[in-house]
């Protein structure tokens, strides 16, 4: 299981005269299991890449090939089914459903999938406490504080028990302490479950963490390194 | 959890759907007062002018309508009355026998109509005894004649004088009587009051020869929302094989025209207004599920990204908005409501010369509210239309919605 890109190439305002190449020809491979950093400058390219891979945005030209299905060549539907159930997604700013606790977040990307409300709750409070939060379960995001927010985030990224999970700049909003505790969470579950984690981040804190960093500057891989 | 979300997401600006809500609800009640009250106005009007002259519903002869010749009959027998005799919708049923003739007194004359009728049923129809300013009013067996107060004027009558009646009997005969004045009626409008004489039923058919025969049978309904139905089985008993081409079934609208075309001029500025006031509210609604839409791009690329089909985010929309317009509903209907059927039992009384001209012309000087469940399931289908306008734009900027566009930060990126 893998994510393999090939020749991929993203071009924003292609048809004027001033294209913006935000990947370029890029050729990379993630496996299964895996604790990635993708790291660069503001503008380096590195949330395009992430959509790309994660079926969100589409490339100009090249492939996404993720468990040999070319998710390029995907439908509408068939793509967001396709994201729904492999690949979890984790945003700088949370972006929690603020009308919903942080039980009924996890929840509901469950339901998507279809599970019977059972399953979806007791699989939801299983991660809820795996994050630590056993006790925040009925509370909505705005009674949570931003580290408690993003490890909702976290569990509703894992609730549909996804293979990859594209997280973008997930430390970026936390202090110092609340992104020791995310990434001592999330590492955890990559160890322990085998979920592929890929970061974007020029976080230092996270860098220091993973066990890839990908370095990219002016949408080109420019560093590929195992820590 | 869509149901739960949509109804959670709408009181994320309680300020803002309260207000909704709320416009839509005074719009609701705004029109439902207005609509009742002018469909109870033209239900009164339309029952007021049809006992004075016209009636409801009439049968005449099918060639009356072109000829309203003496010629062209129907029977006035029970067997020819029986089938709208039996149906459960008509009140009461009038024969009447009309005809024109030459009026004359000393050395003036005068075109008339004349009226034949069975006093008592005409006058528990219309209390037309009451309009009698002189003399008394006419029984069945009478010989003599009602005559309008202007005509009266016009010829120099007082009540015990006589006149002479003459014109065209049934099959060219010659219709002349000389009759006793007993009564002087004063009919509010001028034409009648200087044209019309009435006479017992019997006495006008020995004047103008027609035996057992009408030239018309006035039927009333109890209810005149049971017009239509009331019109549909006259039409169908009166359409078999004997009577087939024989009998002409009309209704107020057809019998007074220029009253039916004033009245939907009426109502077309009505309905006119009412859209006018949705149309004000409509704007708001539009500007709320707008901005219930815009405002949260993110949130909604959020949901497609982590596996919420189009189709269930517009589902979401469209429940939000329902909820909006349901809650508009129901505040609406609920202070609508007890407003409509208090007014309808306890109308609104007039007074000064409004209340003078309508007692004048015999009507009650009040203004009715007319209520009908189809006034209510109009207003209710009108908020359900405008809510769906409403969300046809916002609808088609989520159908159109670029999921790398809404995560970066929603609709002002496009």
């Amino acid at each position: 299981m893998s994510i393999q890109t090939t020749q991929l190439r993203k071009t924003y305002n292609q048809d004027t005269d001033f294209p913006v190449h935000a990947v370029k020809q890029l050729d990379l491979s993630i496996e299964q299991g895996e604790f990635v950093a993708v790291m660069g400058p503001s503008g380096s390219g590195k949330t395009t890449l992430l959509n790309m891979i994660g079926g969100i945005d589409i490339p100009s030209a090249g492939t996404v090939i993720i468990d040999g299905i070319d998710i390029c060549a995907l439908k509408d539907k068939a793509l967001i089914a396709f994201r729904r159930d492999n690949i979890g997604f984790i945003f700088q700013d949370y972006s929690l459903l603020p009308v919903l606790t942080a039980l009924e977040n996890v929840e509901f990307v469950m339901q998507l999938q279809g599970h019977s409300e059972k399953e979806c709750r007791e699989r939801a409070i299983t991660l809820l406490d795996q994050v630590g939060l056993g006790e925040q379960l009925h509370k909505i995001p705005s009674k949570l504080s931003g580290g408690q927010q993003q490890r909702v985030a976290v569990a509703r990224a894992l609730a549909p028990s996804p293979r990859f999970v594209m997280a973008d700049e997930p430390t970026a909003n936390l202090d110092a302490k609340s992104t020791a505790e995310l990434l001592d969470i999330m590492q955890q579950l990559n160890e322990k479950e085998g979920t592929t984690f890929i970061f974007s981040t020029h976080d230092p804190r996270v860098i220091k963490r993973a066990r890839r960093v990908i370095v990219f500057e002016d949408g080109q891989l420019t560093e590929d390194r195992a820590q | 959890m869509l149901i739960k979300l949509a109804w959670r997401n709408l009181w994320r600006q309680k300020r803002r759907t309260i207000l909704t809500a709320m416009a839509l609800a005074l719009a609701l009640v705004l029109s439902l007062f207005m609509r009742s009250m002018q469909e109870g106005s033209y239900a009164n009007n339309i029952e007021n002018s049809a006992k004075f002259s016209t009636g409801l519903i009439q049968l005449q002869h099918v060639e009356f309508e072109e000829s309203q010749s003496i010629e062209d009959l129907l029977p006035a027998t029970d067997e020819f009355i029986a089938p709208a005799r039996e149906m459960d919708d008509v009140e009461r049923i009038l024969p009447r026998l009309e005809s024109f003739a030459l009026a004359a007194a000393g050395d003036k004359s005068k075109g008339v109509m004349v009226l034949g009728v069975m006093p008592a049923l005409e006058d528990e129809y219309s209390s037309i005894s009451d309009k009698v300013v002189e003399g008394e009013f006419i029984k069945a067996d009478d010989s003599a004649v009602l005559i309008g107060q202007g005509l009266a004027e016009y010829l120099s009558l007082a009540v015990g004088d006589e006149l002479v009646l003459y014109g065209q009997g049934y099959r060219g005969q010659t219709a002349a009587g000389l009759y006793k004045i007993k009564g002087i009626v004063h009919f509010p409008l001028p034409q009648l009051d200087n044209l019309l004489i009435y006479m017992p039923l019997p006495l006008s058919q020995t004047l103008f020869s027609t035996g057992e025969q009408v030239s018309a049978w006035v039927i009333d309904t109890r209810e005149l929302t049971r017009l239509e139905q009331t019109l549909a089985d006259l039409k169908r008993a009166y359409s078999s094989q004997k009577l087939k081409n024989k009998v002409n079934v009309r209704d107020w609208e057809d019998l007074a025209p220029e009253m039916a075309q004033q009245i939907a001029m009426d109502k077309a500025g009505g309905i006119f207004m009412m859209y006018l006031l949705y149309g004000v509210v409509g704007f708001g609604l539009f500007a709320t599920i707008l901005m219930m839409t815009l405002e949260r791009y993110r949130e909604f690329g959020v949901m497609m990204a982590t596996g919420l089909v189009r189709a269930k985010l517009l589902g979401l929309v469209v429940l939000e908005s329902s909820f909006i317009s349901l809650l508009g509903v129901t505040i609406g209907l609920a202070l609508g409501t007890p407003l409509v059927v208090w007014f309808h039992y306890h109308p609104i009384e007039l007074t000064g010369e409004t209340a003078e001209m309508m007692l004048e012309l015999g009507w009650e000087p009040i203004l009715p509210m007319l209520l009908s469940p189809w006034l209510f399931i109009d207003q209710i289908l009108i908020v359900l239309g405008l809510m769906l306008l409403c969300l046809l734009y916002p609808l088609w900027r989520i159908y159109r919605l670029d999921l790398v566009t809404a995560l970066k930060g929603g609709a002002h990126v496009n």
